[in-house]
């Protein structure tokens, strides 16, 4: 009776933590996809300020070709594609933006200050972003997630090269 | 700042009415945030539940454990657990900003606790704590929880990163700048002063190493004074000093904010000789913003604090011989005292409440992307999707 009883309560114990586990991996998978569309849409904002900027008296004709292609690049981009295209779009505005020229005008000011912050949201993102990543990875790797296939059908996040690239 | 009003849990892990950075970090932000509008309740251990301010919520009385150097007035156990997940259902929160998760506090049991925007700010800069590593694997369920993690220091985020794996963004403890920046030179505190501001008598404030440098400083500058303001039994301290050197003091006590303005504008050097345990060393950014030259120990909170010495000299701590040839240095050239002052003053600016509220609310909004407010956890999440249910 007595030998009975501890194994229930192994087997009780070893379900429980399959489905502790499972659960921690099920949180860690929503923060790689809530901190995803928070970098998604900070880098479509980005694009869509460096329209602007394209457009308006910041750019000169040449540069706002340049930065329009980039910007446009940036959001049509496949997911493969995705990280070369902002970090095309980041030389972009780099180049424009780095030559030190002055800028005056109400418009102008908003949007070159509206890109700065833009650009230290994205930097802040793309940490969060990777750290819920690289966690996922982690604990996907460790032998009881993997032996119980506790992940179930979710793809496993992919690290994309943002961390030197996108800025 | 946006007009989204949220409501916003912050846990804070030691005594509220004790004194401290990190409740007078909670006290300040939550002030702040009231201020612009939002809903702020804080949870906090709490000794006197007579005196708290409406905002504070009581978890029960602290009990005092040692930690990281010092005596910490911290609270858990299966009560405060209860009053923890009470709180946070009741709250009905959109975000929780827990400080200090990763000890043994209420913040690591609302952390344990809760599920959905998590935010968590660790404070500790210590190298090397065994106690961490040992539980680290259990930790490391629960602290992956956080949707964003904050450092207060380069130094507590090299704590963080190595202690517990993993990244986070830097972002320092407030002050109100606008109370130090126009303090008025007073005489009786100017000339080739010292000045030193703290609870004297802890040994971690270093007074001691102070007092052993005075002599060669007194060699090279006869008429140096030390003025100490803070609260504390001055008659010990004063008693333990060499009858020589006690005409040099002058022990203030508590001062109000305005006369720490003036004081700091006063002293030639500002001296924080501490020997550790310090998670941030807000009256260092407090001091610079004051217009205060800065001369400090090299442990590393107050390292990172002064960017490697570029806004205020460093010694190695505990050595009294060291901090002396600094002090002296500094006391004959006029010119670079006045410039590292001047750039302190400009550097200060970043740790304005107005810089840094901004910054950590515009982590609240990254973080809540994608959320539906703050829930007690759920342990059947995993089960809902094996049984193809929409979880969350």
């Amino acid at each position: 009776m007595e030998k009975f009883l501890s194994i229930a309560l192994v087997v009780i114990f070893i379900i429980w933590y399959l489905s502790y586990s499972a659960t921690r991996l099920d949180r860690l998978h929503h923060r790689v996809e809530t901190s995803w569309a928070n970098l998604d849409g900070l880098l479509q904002r980005r694009a869509a300020v460096a329209l602007e900027i394209a457009k308006s008296d910041i750019a000169d004709p040449a540069s706002a070709l340049l930065l329009t292609a980039a910007a446009h690049q940036a959001r049509d981009a496949q997911m493969q594609t995705r990280s070369q295209a902002e970090s095309g779009l980041s030389g972009a505005l780099g180049l424009l933006l780095n030559d030190g020229h002055l800028v005056d005008g109400y418009i102008e000011k908003d949007l070159l200050r509206e890109l700065s912050e833009l650009t230290d949201k994205i930097r802040v993102a793309i940490a969060m972003h990777v750290d819920a990543v690289t966690r996922t990875q982690m604990v996907r790797k460790k032998p009881v997630f993997r032996i119980f296939r506790l992940a179930g059908s979710a793809p496993l996040p992919v690290t994309y090269e943002f961390e030197a690239d996108v800025l | 700042m946006s007009l989204q009003k949220l409501r916003i849990g912050l846990v804070c892990p030691y005594g509220w009415d004790t004194p401290g950075g990190v409740q007078n970090h909670v006290r300040d932000l939550a002030e702040y945030l009231i201020a612009k509008g939002h809903y702020v309740s804080v949870l906090a251990p709490v000794i006197n539940e007579s005196a708290i301010p409406d905002y504070v919520v009581s978890a029960g009385k602290p009990i005092s454990i040692p930690y990281n150097g010092a005596v910490a007035r911290v609270l858990f156990g299966p009560i405060a657990f209860s009053r923890v997940r009470h709180w946070i259902s009741d709250g009905n929160f959109d975000l929780l900003h827990l400080h200090e998760p990763a000890i043994p506090s209420i913040s690591l049991l609302a952390c344990w606790a809760a599920e959905g925007p998590l935010v968590g700010t660790f404070h500790a800069a210590a190298k090397r704590q065994k106690a961490i590593f040992a539980i680290g694997p259990i930790l490391e369920p629960v602290i992956e929880k956080l949707t964003a993690r904050i450092a207060v220091s380069e130094a507590a985020r090299e704590t963080l990163t190595e202690h517990l794996e993993t990244d986070a963004v830097v972002v320092p403890n407030g002050i109100y700048a606008d109370l130090y920046r126009d303090g008025e030179v007073r005489a009786e505190w100017s000339g080739n002063t010292l000045g030193f501001i703290g609870r004297y008598e802890e040994p971690r404030k270093g007074l001691s190493v102070l007092l052993e440098a005075l002599p060669i400083i007194a060699r090279f500058a006869p008429d140096v004074r030390v003025i100490v303001a803070g609260p504390g039994d001055s008659q010990d301290v004063r008693d333990e000093i060499d009858p020589q050197l006690r005409h040099r003091f002058e022990f203030l006590g508590r001062i109000t904010e305005k006369e720490k303005a003036d004081f700091l504008s006063s002293v030639a050097l500002y001296i924080a000789p501490n020997t550790g345990g310090e998670s941030f060393g807000i009256i260092l950014a407090e001091a610079l913003a004051g217009g205060a030259a800065v001369v400090a120990s090299d442990i590393p909170a107050f390292d990172s604090l002064l960017g490697g010495g570029e806004y205020g000299a460093l010694f190695q701590s505990e050595n009294p011989q060291e901090l002396a040839k600094v002090v002296i240095d500094l006391l004959r050239d006029a010119d670079k005292r006045k410039s590292l002052a001047q750039r302190g003053k400009v550097y200060a600016q970043r740790f304005d409440w107005d810089v840094v509220a901004e910054d950590i609310f515009s982590i609240y909004e990254m973080a809540l992307v994608g959320g539906k407010g703050v829930t007690l956890s759920s342990e059947n999440r995993a089960w809902n999707r094996f049984l193809g249910r929409e979880g969350n």
